[in-house]
């Protein structure tokens, strides 16, 4: 799992309960945009977070164009908990322990 | 003037305009009374005459769509006959006590009440009729709403002949007041249709490819499988409104831009849902 997801997870985990647009998570972790959001559609369809769009009673009173809020599941809360404790584990051991790793976040951005 | 002009006009075309309704009528509600209705039609078709909708058709066309629209969801003879009449009261100089006198309490307490929702902002139910003609219809009866939700459906349907800023306006309002009301009613196609007119013209005068950053987006967006485009460029645009600086904005897009080969291969990966993380 990379550091950048471990983030997203570690914002989301904050406040499990809690809903969150693109950009919020953009300001609690520092990451830009173009890292959170090919991380948040992964995590959603690993079906740890899900997402909607604001109501409708929101944004029209505002007068702008409708959110997607995204939030963890109850499932997914508990899974991010164990994979950041287990990353946390492989941390306190040599390096040549057992890689914690997640194919589809590993590696640069781009 | 009291009396109305005395003939009727001709349908388009000269056909009967009435026929597409009753055959509606017919079908959602086999044991309708088509005199009565075409009563109703012909009556509102008399103080309409001459009268013009924005988009330059005859005024009558709006009630007559109105009231096809309320025979669609299997509406009852008085709230068909208020539809066509609802306007009557408003945009000509027919009475109430003629309403009454030539249809009954009941739909003229309907008409009226339908008038007066008109001032409707959110409460959850529209006010009694005024006066005695409103005594059969009952305090917020939901066929008022009906008849409501449908003009403003057919008005929805026709927003493109007004200002921008006017289309603006009255769509918000669509999906702040009439989206929910037609919700708790289950009137689903009304409501979805309502709310798909409503955000569409809204998304037409957000911010869009008119901007730079609207673009960037748009370009971003054309990358992604083609399933899931829209929902990310809605995503980013209701981001992007939120900035506050053009700068603010423009690198909001281009940061977006960046990810958006990663956010790629992502989404173009299916069947992974509830994948266990694996280490």
């Amino acid at each position: 799992m990379t550091l950048q997801t471990q983030l997203v997870l570690r914002a989301l985990l904050a406040e499990p309960t809690a809903e969150r647009y693109g950009l919020q998570l953009c300001a609690e972790t520092g990451l830009p945009s173009g890292t959170i959001y090919p991380i948040v559609a992964r995590l959603e369809q690993l079906g740890w977070v899900e997402s909607s769009w604001e109501d409708p009673r929101e944004h029209v009173a505002e007068g702008r164009p409708r959110r997607r809020y995204y939030r963890l599941t109850d499932a997914g809360a508990q899974q991010a908990r164990d994979a950041l404790a287990r990353v946390h584990r492989s941390r306190k051991q040599p390096r040549f322990g057992p890689a914690v790793t997640w194919p589809e976040f590993s590696g640069r951005s781009w | 003037m009291s009396q109305p002009p005395s003939a009727a006009p001709p349908g388009p075309g000269g056909g009967d305009p009435v026929a597409g309704l009753l055959r509606v009528v017919a079908q959602a509600r086999p044991g309708a009374d088509a005199g009565l209705i075409r009563r109703a039609y012909e009556v509102a078709a008399r103080w309409h005459q001459g009268q013009l909708r924005k988009s330059g058709e005859p005024y009558i066309t709006h009630p007559l769509a109105v009231a096809t629209i309320v025979a669609e969801v299997g509406a009852d003879d008085q709230t068909l006959c208020a539809a066509l009449l609802h306007d009557t009261l408003e945009g000509t100089s027919y009475t109430l006590a003629a309403l009454r006198a030539e249809f009954g309490a009941e739909i003229a307490g309907l008409v009226a009440g339908a008038m007066d929702a008109d001032t409707m902002t959110g409460q959850e139910t529209a006010p009694a009729p005024a006066g005695p003609a409103g005594a059969a219809v009952v305090c917020g009866d939901a066929r008022i709403l009906v008849i409501k939700l449908a003009d403003r459906l057919h008005n929805m349907r026709t927003l493109r002949h007004l200002p921008a800023a006017a289309q603006a306006q009255k769509s918000r309002q669509t999906l702040e007041i009439l989206v929910p009301i037609a919700g708790r009613l289950h009137l689903d196609a009304i409501r979805s249709e309502l709310e798909n007119l409503a955000a569409d013209t809204l998304n037409r005068h957000g911010p869009s490819t008119a901007t730079a950053s609207g673009r960037l987006l748009a370009a971003a967006a054309a990358l992604l499988p083609a399933a899931t485009r829209a929902r990310w460029y809605e995503e980013w645009l209701g981001e992007l409104s939120a900035l506050p600086t053009r700068r603010a904005r423009v690198s909001f897009a281009a940061q977006t831009l960046l990810g958006i080969g990663r956010l790629a291969v992502t989404l173009h990966r299916p069947g992974r849902s509830n994948q266990a993380y694996r280490q």
